[in-house]
């Protein structure tokens, strides 16, 4: 081995035990004292170099790609190619959690629930856990769930604390802060739909006068009863036609109301109790330990602030505001085609060129005062 | 099954392989979970390129997305993940000065600096960063490259190689050069401000 290329692993090596183990300058120097003086001056100057350029993420960047990111996810999903052997209907789902109650004993399954991380049925817990987010029917309900199985993190990382399980804190935080992003997304998706409902409820009336009123003026029984007489025949019976999903709508969206109202009360508590949990935990955690919690605690703050204003917002809204969220809902569920192009370049394939093929189209990509803005112009999100 | 139990991103790598796993098949808590352990280090991987906070917060979030539509065209075959997404993240950054390159300048922006410091501390810590962004604007592009993935993006010299397509001895020798070049160019701006 040349000589340049033994200095070089030897300087490798003391990077990586000064980026990843916490040594220091001079416990690298005690290794090769023969190698000391060509050394110290390039450690220390990778050292200066890895400090300065270690600038982190603003955490109201962090909540604000979080969101961009699930809105992008939501409509990618739908055409999301699945394997036939990991694809599985409810009902086969049903049937394998019966089969493991039955093979491993349902006290099995009921002992994990308290169990432990680093506990022999941890694994058990987390695998009921997701067949519940499986089964739970409703946005509504999953929202619910990750808040709660929030909760249950929280006590996880208090009992690794104690016993001074610190990757477990890690790891069991990395999980909490995920059940907060998708409490959180969950909870505005159910808001959007919900007011997207409350759109379309009004009949599809196709007067032109009635087209040229906004959406929220077009209310079916106002307008089947207001038109002037030359038109009357084919209103009312466009009224006719729709009272029937018309009403439905109304009683779906005052399912919706008392749904949301439901998940705000039970988000309030978790709002206030969760973070409080972890900030007692950060007192009582190791140094190693406090900066992962303190970015749960923000994480948590922040998605539950957010949810709730959103929540809260809506529950106040007045017809007017409707084409505020109506512009906010606009990309969900309804553009979910823009972005088919699946075709993208395989990135590891050497330089990009974006231009000509594999980017999302220019309306897709995500620019600063457009879409890295999460919901809309409220600035809801801090 | 890879049984391997190396670190990686602050994962096993089998859990990592694992996650990778479920996020190819639509699961997207697995996918947050792999964002959440490599947002950090992009965010500053492409912060150190490009030396401006909005730019890169943008195209923190392209690396994510274009991840996310192709997560299922990548494959193991001991390409760490952590190199496939940060492959990524260096085609943007190629792009990006392609271009930018009738603005090669940057201005750094106060806002790199976090603002609950005070303000001696904030003027101290700015000083730093525009001292040290300026001196890897001084180096070869494939030194920068090494010291941004290494330093910024925390990557080990094997996830470094990877990326750059070189091999390891190749990525360890550009990285001594770059340190070197770094010390002389800070060395000189010390003396010059002394001078």
């Amino acid at each position: 081995m040349s000589k340049d290329r033994e200095f070089n692993n030897i300087l490798d090596e003391c990077l990586e035990r000064l980026l990843t183990s916490g040594e220091t300058v001079e416990q690298c120097l005690e290794r090769y004292p023969e190698y000391a003086t060509e050394l110290e001056p390039l450690l220390r100057t990778a050292m200066v170099t890895r400090e300065t350029l270690t600038i982190e993420p603003s955490v109201e960047f962090r909540a604000r790609a979080r969101y961009q990111l699930h809105s992008e996810m939501d409509k990618s999903a739908v055409r999301r190619w699945r394997p036939i052997l990991t694809w599985q209907p409810r009902w086969v789902m049903v049937a394998a959690v019966v089969m493991v109650v039955m093979l491993a004993g349902g006290g099995t399954v009921v002992a994990a629930d308290s169990s432990m991380p680093g506990t022999p049925l941890y694994g058990v817990k987390l695998a009921t856990e997701n067949v519940r987010l499986t089964l739970s029917s409703s946005d509504v309900d999953k929202a619910e769930l990750y808040a709660t199985l929030a909760d249950r993190r929280i006590a996880e990382i208090a009992y690794a604390i104690e016993k001074g399980k610190l990757q477990q804190v890690e790891k069991v935080t990395k999980r909490l802060n995920n059940h907060l992003a998708m409490m959180s997304h969950l909870s505005l998706a159910v808001e959007k739909i919900e007011v997207v409902a409350t759109e379309k409820a009004p009949a599809p009336v196709k007067d032109k006068a009635a087209e040229a009123k906004p959406i929220s003026e077009t209310a079916p029984q106002k307008s089947a009863a207001n038109q002037p007489s030359a038109t009357t025949a084919r209103p009312t019976v466009a009224a006719e036609d729709n009272q029937g999903p018309s009403a439905r709508a109304m009683s779906e969206n005052a399912a919706g109301i008392k749904e949301r109202a439901k998940l705000r009360i039970l988000l309030g508590q978790y709002a206030v109790n969760q973070p409080e949990q972890l900030r007692a935990l950060l007192e009582q955690a190791p140094e190693s330990a406090r900066p992962a919690i303190l970015q749960a605690i923000a994480i948590s703050v922040a998605s539950y602030k957010k949810v709730l204003e959103e929540l809260n917002n809506q529950s106040d809204d007045s017809p007017a505001d409707e084409d505020t969220h109506r512009d906010r809902s606009g990309n969900s569920p309804a553009n979910g085609d823009s972005n088919q192009d699946q075709s993208d370049d395989p990135p590891a394939n050497g330089d990009s060129n974006q231009d000509q093929s594999g980017d999302p189209p220019e309306s897709n990509r995500i620019h600063r005062g457009q879409s890295t803005k999460p919901v809309s112009d409220s600035g809801a999100l801090h | 099954m890879n049984v391997s139990i190396c670190m990686n991103g602050g994962y096993l790598v089998q859990d990592e392989q694992d996650l990778v796993h479920r996020a190819q098949n639509g699961d997207k808590e697995a996918f947050t979970e792999l964002y959440e352990t490599y947002f950090g280090k992009l965010y500053r991987y492409v912060v150190a390129r490009i030396g401006n906070r909005a730019e890169a917060e943008d195209m923190t979030q392209q690396v994510f997305v274009k991840a996310y539509k192709s997560i299922s065209s990548y494959r193991w075959r001991g390409v760490p993940f952590s190199a496939w997404l940060f492959r990524i993240a260096h085609n943007l950054v190629v792009d990006f000065f392609r271009k930018e390159s009738k603005r090669p300048t940057v201005p750094l922006e106060e806002s790199l600096v976090a603002s609950n410091d005070n303000v001696q501390q904030v003027v101290e810590r700015r000083l730093d960063i525009e001292r040290v962004m300026a001196a890897t604007r001084q180096l070869t592009a494939a030194q920068r490259e090494v010291v941004s993935l290494r330093f910024a993006g925390g990557l080990a010299i094997a996830e470094v190689a990877r990326v750059m397509g070189k091999s390891e001895g190749a990525v360890k020798a550009l990285q001594h050069s770059a340190i070197a070049a770094l010390r002389r160019i800070l060395l000189v701006g010390e003396n010059g401000v002394k001078g």
